[in-house]
């Protein structure tokens, strides 16, 4: 297959994502994380039935980081909301702690696993730690949505598994801008690690200051996506020729404008209905690049990275249950549901994969795709369990028909 | 080619946009001080992020002076490019050439959708009598000064008489041809409306199809003049007539079923143009079909065979608003400074003849065609523009004659730098002095074609 052939393929797929955001018909259908794409992905790259080969799939990085920008972006300019609905700072803190939780746990795992039964130099050990750590801290929020819709749940258990699953980006966002910094053959050697992450964060800052200074105050649609698209790029290209992390640049950027301009509506209604166009042909793409033929400790980590992580959200979820009155009920469930990972995962396992290529980041991005696959086949269906008991949600699938009103205006913007 | 509204901008929006500006510059001019070599495709994301910035932002500043946005766009990517600040190296400008592709389609589809045949119709003698004069006169005098000037020029002062006369047919063929992306790209950010507006674009349009037999005919009589073994032939003009109407018959099938979809789904549209750019662009040239002819007669076929023009065209001013302004910067920093500076007096005296002849062919030809005076004034004004179908057609010649067709190139980079930074200051200066600059400032840029509820079907 050569490059246009499979760029008309992702433009269809992106045509594929953006039917899936407007057509209200079929919402509540697919699957809540995308893993069919990461499957198709999978299936027709080098790994199986080589349609798409391996270099042709290196020759499609750029387009891959954009991708991921682009998605830190959306989920920096969403990050503070559901809807019009501001999440509180407690559940943004609650979010984070899980999130970090999770990945510490994982990281240990993974860490001294590595330790005990790989060659791996120290460095490496580290890196695939960390990777894995912070691949395992997300939550998708498209999974909740998904069952809201679906289901047309509403109620505190809702809301709250609605904003953790937002609040979790930001930890793997901001871990991955450190693990950049962290990581040799940075680009600014007399720099620490905290100044790379700082600078890392400052560019994405100045350039949304920058955007919301543009976009003044009167809202012109056309030119902000000229504005949007502009620094957005900017600040991917300039990160990435950094080696700092271009999603954490873009999360920045897009948290900044959400934080200071007055626009931070109109510009949530632009961008969000970007994001199932752009997640699909980058889950195809992150299917395609997943090498699975690891040496047997890799795989051997990365199985007991997922029990890990399995074992870290149950606790999470009963912990929760104990501690929050609106998880009441939830129990372990609660913590399972919190598995489903997604575009947020695959893009951080994919940045890594660029950063620093090798086995290392094969391994990272082959525990998120099996993550995704997990969090697809457990999370979803306790979540709804979850919610059941809660007596937030009615036993028939409503096709998104009775949706909580927030999550719904939130995926229509 | 914007589609921004340009509403009075304050004292305080102009100082936001050069702050803005001088961020933009200050981010990419550090990285690139701090990671001079380049390593990975990714510092292309930054230049296409940077072309987009500095040139919308320069394009608003140089407004304040009465400058057109494309010469905004131009000077972004002029200053950014590899002969100044080198924030953009030549491999970027090189990596860049899909934005090229698209954008290039894109200007064809449009320029093809604001072509109506009533509009056709009503500038017809005028058009008849311009495409005549300013393909003959025009050729045939700036070939003459050509060989005035050929003992200045390194690859053609040890020609003898008769091979000069050959290359100096080629560079008239050169000097007929115009540019329609900016045409365009004034016509978007002006929303001009009348006569002026109207020839300047039905005659570019139709030029391209000009140039292409223009540049085949003086190819098979330049042959016998440059090489004594060269001989006249025919065969060329079978190969073209195959092309022109294969060209043709593709960009009427697409026009169809692109109607169709405009028709009968009619969503989706920035993805389903991106599609057509790439993959249709990619799909003639594998197919040996003049691609900016297929588009131009896709565009032609949606707005006359069906009411989804006004539908297509809102489509490419959203998809272009981006596009173009990268397709413009990216233009500006691939001229070549330093050989402007090295050819520059001879450039100089080749751009001043052409538009002098221009301006007289024009002046005649409206004169014959007794058009309304305005067009008698103006009617040249879009003419003088070149861009990227003239140094096109240098890649041809340079490919087609060997001996002098690099130093042929040089000259024509030269000379289309000088016609790309000045032929759209006039052709806005024009519009403006017109009368056909629509200063109403409307949320959306009015087309050429009447009015028609884009909503509505077939």
């Amino acid at each position: 297959m050569n490059a246009i052939t499979f760029l008309l393929g992702l433009l269809g797929l992106a045509y594929v994502g953006s039917i899936l955001v407007g057509g209200r018909a079929i919402r509540g259908f697919g699957l809540a994380s995308g893993a069919e794409y990461l499957v198709l992905g999978f299936v027709l790259g080098p790994q199986l039935l080589s349609v798409v080969g391996r270099s042709l799939v290196e020759s499609f990085q750029p387009v891959v980081m954009v991708g991921v920008s682009w998605l830190g972006l959306v989920l920096g300019v969403s990050y503070l909301q559901v809807a019009e609905r501001e999440i509180p700072l407690t559940r943004v803190v609650l979010g984070i702690v899980l999130s970090a939780a999770v990945s510490a746990v994982v990281s240990l795992t993974v860490f001294f696993g590595a330790t005990y039964f790989s060659a791996l130099p120290r460095l490496e050990i580290l890196a695939l730690a960390s990777g894995a750590g912070l691949v395992c801290s997300e939550t998708t929020r498209h999974s909740v949505r998904w069952i809201v819709e679906r289901y047309g749940a509403k109620g505190p258990l809702a809301d709250l598994a609605a904003d953790t699953a937002r609040a979790s980006a930001l930890f793997a966002a901001l871990g991955l801008s450190v693990l950049n910094a962290w990581l040799p053959g940075g680009a600014l050697p007399g720099f620490s690690v905290i100044a790379r992450v700082l600078v890392s964060l400052a560019l994405g800052s100045v350039l949304g200051l920058t955007a919301a200074l543009l976009l003044g105050r009167e809202f012109r649609r056309d030119e902000s996506w000229g504005i949007l698209l502009g620094t957005s790029l900017l600040g991917t290209g300039a990160a990435a020729r950094l080696n700092l992390s271009p999603l954490s640049a873009t999360f920045a950027l897009g948290l900044t404008l959400a934080a200071v301009s007055r626009h931070r509506i109109d510009i949530k209604a632009m961008v969000i209905p970007t994001e199932q166009p752009v997640i699909l042909p980058v889950v195809l793409l992150a299917g395609a690049y997943v090498n699975v033929k690891l040496p047997p400790v890799m795989l051997a980590l990365v199985i007991a990275a997922l029990v890990a992580k399995l074992s870290a959200r149950a606790l999470c979820g009963t912990l929760l249950s104990a501690l929050s009155p609106p998880a009441r009920g939830g129990g372990v469930e609660l913590g399972i549901s919190m598995l489903s990972s997604g575009a947020l995962g695959l893009a951080v396992a994919l940045a890594f994969c660029v950063r620093h290529p090798g086995q290392v980041s094969d391994t990272v991005l082959l525990l998120a795709a099996l993550g995704v696959l997990l969090g697809e086949g457990l999370g979803p269906s306790a979540l709804r369990r979850a919610l059941t008991r809660a007596g937030e949600i009615k036993v028939e699938p409503s096709h998104g028909s009775g949706s909580t009103a927030s999550l719904e205006q939130d995926n229509l913007t | 080619m914007s589609a921004r509204v340009s509403g009075k901008k304050t004292f305080s929006t102009r100082l936001i946009q050069l702050f803005s500006l001088s961020i933009t510059f200050g981010v990419l001019y550090g990285v690139t001080r701090l990671t001079p070599e380049l390593e990975s495709h990714l510092g292309t994301v930054a230049a296409v992020g940077f072309l987009l910035l500095a040139g919308t932002l320069m394009s608003e500043l140089l407004e304040t002076i009465g400058l057109p946005h494309l010469s905004g766009y131009l000077l972004a990517g002029i200053i950014g490019g590899p002969h100044v600040l080198h924030l953009v190296d030549h491999r970027t400008v090189e990596e860049l050439s899909p934005v090229n592709t698209l954008a290039l389609s894109l200007i064809a589809l449009a320029g093809g959708a604001e072509l109506r045949v009533s509009t056709l119709r009503s500038v017809a003698r005028g058009l008849a009598w311009a495409t005549l004069l300013q393909s003959t006169m025009v050729l045939v005098c700036v070939a003459g000064v050509f060989m005035v000037v050929a003992p200045y020029l390194p690859f053609a002062r040890h020609l003898a008489l008769k091979p000069q006369l050959g290359v100096a047919l080629l560079w008239g063929v050169l000097a007929v041809s115009r540019s329609p992306s900016a045409c365009m790209g004034i016509l978007s950010q002006t929303r001009a409306k009348g006569p002026v507006a109207t020839f300047s674009l039905a005659f570019i349009m139709l030029s391209d199809v000009v140039v292409v037999i223009l540049l085949a005919l003086m190819m098979m009589l330049a042959r016998p003049l440059i090489s004594a073994s060269g001989g006249i032939s025919i065969e060329d003009f079978s190969i073209l007539g195959h092309e022109i109407l294969s060209s043709i018959a593709v960009g009427v099938t697409l026009g169809l079923g692109l109607a169709i979809y405009l028709r009968l789904v009619g969503r989706q549209l920035l993805l389903v143009l991106l599609a057509i750019g790439f993959g249709m662009s990619d799909t003639f040239t594998y197919i040996g079909v003049d691609s900016l002819l297929a588009f131009l007669a896709a565009g032609f076929v949606v707005t006359n065979l069906s009411d989804q023009g006004p539908k297509l065209l809102h489509s490419i001013e959203q998809t272009g608003s981006v596009v173009f302004v990268v397709f413009f910067a990216t233009a500006g920093a691939h001229l070549d400074i330093p050989l402007l500076e090295q050819l520059w007096p001879v450039a100089v005296a080749l751009c001043a003849s052409r538009a002098l002849f221009t301006v007289v062919a024009g002046r005649i030809s409206s004169r014959v065609a007794e058009d309304a005076p305005i067009l008698r004034r103006w009617g040249w004004s879009s003419l003088v523009s070149q861009a990227g179908l003239a140094l096109g057609l240098s890649v041809v010649i340079e490919r087609a004659f060997p001996s002098f067709g690099a130093g042929f190139r040089s000259l024509a980079i030269a000379a289309v730098a000088i016609n790309e930074m000045i032929g759209p200051i006039l052709f806005k200066f024009a519009l403006d002095r017109a009368g056909e600059t629509d200063r109403h400032a409307p949320e959306v840029r009015p087309s050429l074609v009447p009015d028609v509820d884009p909503s509505s079907g077939m």
